[in-house]
C-alpha cells in the first residue's frame, strides 16, 4: 500500500481513530490529538508499517494504543521531573476541561463517561472497541494484544462493572439494568 | 451479533459519545500536516549532523594516514641506518649513543622531548619489532667504532709514509719528497 492510498484510508478512519485515541488518553482531547499526530508521524517515517497481515483498522488502533501508552509514560516522567508541575497541571486541566464543557449539555453522557473512567483500563478498552468502534471481540483482542479468551473476560467484567456503577449513579435510561441477559451474545 | 438489553443500552450510550467526539474531532488535514512538518525538520537536522560527522571522520582518518606516512619516511634517518658512511673514531662512542641515555650538553625543549617520547610510544605500539631492530643497529654501530686499547702503541711518526703511496710516473727527486729527512717533506709536514 503506497502512502497516498494509506493517507486516504487514514482520512476515512480519522474519526474512529480520534475516538480511540481519546479513550486511550482518558478523554483528554489535547493528548489524543498529540497521540494521533505522533501516530501519523510514525507512519510517515516508516516506523509503523502496515504489512497487510491484519485489518488496517485493527493495525492502526494497535499503533494508537501503543503510542498512547508510550506518550503517557513520557508525560508521567515529565511531570515527575518538572518542579513547576503545578502550573502545567493547571494548564492541562483547562485543556481537559474543554470536552467536559461540551458534555455538560448531556448529563447522562457525562455520568456515563465518569462511570467509564472508573473501569480498569483493559475493561474500558474492550468495551470501547466493541461498542464504540464496532469491532468483534477477536479484533479487539488483536488490538489489545491479548488472547480472545482474555478479551472476553475483560468484556464481561467490564460490562458488569459498568452496569453496577451506572446503577450507583442512579441513572435513568428508561430501562432496568438488572434485566435478564443472553449469555454468549457476543462472538 | 445478537445483543442483550445491557449491551443495547451500552451501545446507545457509546454511540452518543461517538457523535459528541466527532463534533470535537480535529481536522484530518491539520493533524496530518502537523505530523509532516516536524518529520522534515529532524530528518534534515539528522542529515546535516550526519554529514558533519562523516566529514570529521574522513578528516581524522586522512590526517592519520598522512602522519603515519611522514613518520615512516623520517624513520630511517632517525634510526641512523641511512646516515651515510660510518665514521671511524678513535674515541669511544659518546654516551648519547647508548640506549636510554641523554647527552648532558644537549638540552631539548620540553615540548619536543615530550612529543618525541609520545612518538616513541606510538611507534613502539605499532611496530613491535622496531625496538629489537634499533638495538641491533646500535650494537652494530658500537662494534664498528670499537678500538683496541693498545691501538695508540701502534702509532708512529712514519704513519704518513706508510699510509701514503708514491706515484710511479714521477721522478726520483720528487720521490724524495716522501722521505722524512728531506726539506720538502718537512715543508709538507708544516
Amino acid at each position: 500500500m503506497d502512502i497516498t492510498e494509506l493517507k486516504g484510508e487514514l482520512e476515512r478512519l480519522h474519526g474512529p481513530s480520534f475516538g480511540w485515541a481519546l479513550s486511550c488518553c482518558r478523554r483528554d482531547r489535547a493528548d489524543a490529538e498529540e497521540v494521533l499526530q505522533t501516530v501519523y508521524l510514525k507512519i510517515l517515517e516508516g516506523k509503523a508499517r502496515y504489512r497487510g497481515e491484519s485489518n488496517l483498522k485493527t493495525w492502526l488502533f494497535a499503533v494508537i494504543r501503543k503510542t498512547a501508552i508510550t506518550e503517557q509514560r513520557k508525560r508521567l516522567l515529565r511531570v515527575l521531573k518538572s518542579k513547576a508541575s503545578s502550573n502545567s497541571t493547571a494548564e492541562r486541566t483547562s485543556f481537559a476541561a474543554e470536552p467536559a464543557a461540551a458534555f455538560e449539555r448531556s448529563e447522562v453522557r457525562e455520568r456515563f463517561q465518569r462511570a467509564l473512567e472508573c473501569l480498569p483500563a483493559r475493561q474500558r478498552e474492550v468495551l470501547h472497541l466493541v461498542f464504540y468502534e464496532d469491532l468483534s471481540l477477536r479484533e479487539a483482542a488483536d488490538v489489545m494484544g491479548v488472547s480472545i479468551g482474555s478479551a472476553r473476560q475483560h468484556y464481561e467484567r467490564g460490562k458488569r462493572h459498568l452496569r453496577v456503577s451506572l446503577n450507583r449513579e442512579e441513572l435513568d435510561y428508561g430501562i432496568r439494568w438488572d434485566r435478564k441477559e443472553t449469555p454468549d451474545a457476543v462472538s | 451479533m445478537e445483543l442483550d438489553g445491557t449491551e443495547k443500552r451500552l451501545q446507545t450510550l457509546f454511540r452518543e459519545l461517538k457523535l459528541a467526539d466527532e463534533r470535537i474531532a480535529p481536522d484530518f488535514k491539520g493533524v496530518w500536516n502537523r505530523a509532516q512538518a516536524p518529520s522534515s525538520g529532524p530528518s534534515r537536522l539528522f542529515n546535516i549532523s550526519l554529514a558533519v560527522a562523516t566529514a570529521l571522520v574522513v578528516l581524522t582518518l586522512s590526517s592519520l594516514v598522512l602522519w603515519s606516512q611522514t613518520w615512516r619516511e623520517s624513520q630511517p634517518f632517525n634510526s641512523g641506518l641511512a646516515a651515510g658512511p660510518a665514521r671511524i673514531d678513535l674515541l669511544p662512542p659518546p654516551p648519547s649513543a647508548m640506549p636510554g641515555l641523554i647527552h648532558p650538553g644537549v638540552v631539548e625543549p620540553a615540548n619536543r622531548a615530550r612529543s618525541n617520547r609520545g612518538n616513541r610510544k606510538v611507534v613502539a605500539r605499532r611496530h613491535p619489532n622496531l625496538n629489537a631492530r634499533n638495538a641491533d643497529v646500535r650494537k652494530a654501530d658500537s662494534i664498528s667504532k670499537w678500538q683496541s686499547p693498545t691501538a695508540t702503541l701502534l702509532q708512529s711518526p712514519a704513519d704518513n709514509v706508510l699510509t701514503s703511496l708514491p706515484q710511479l710516473d714521477r721522478s726520483v727527486t720528487e720521490l724524495k719528497t716522501f722521505l722524512p729527512n728531506t726539506p720538502s717533506y718537512q715543508n709538507r709536514e708544516r
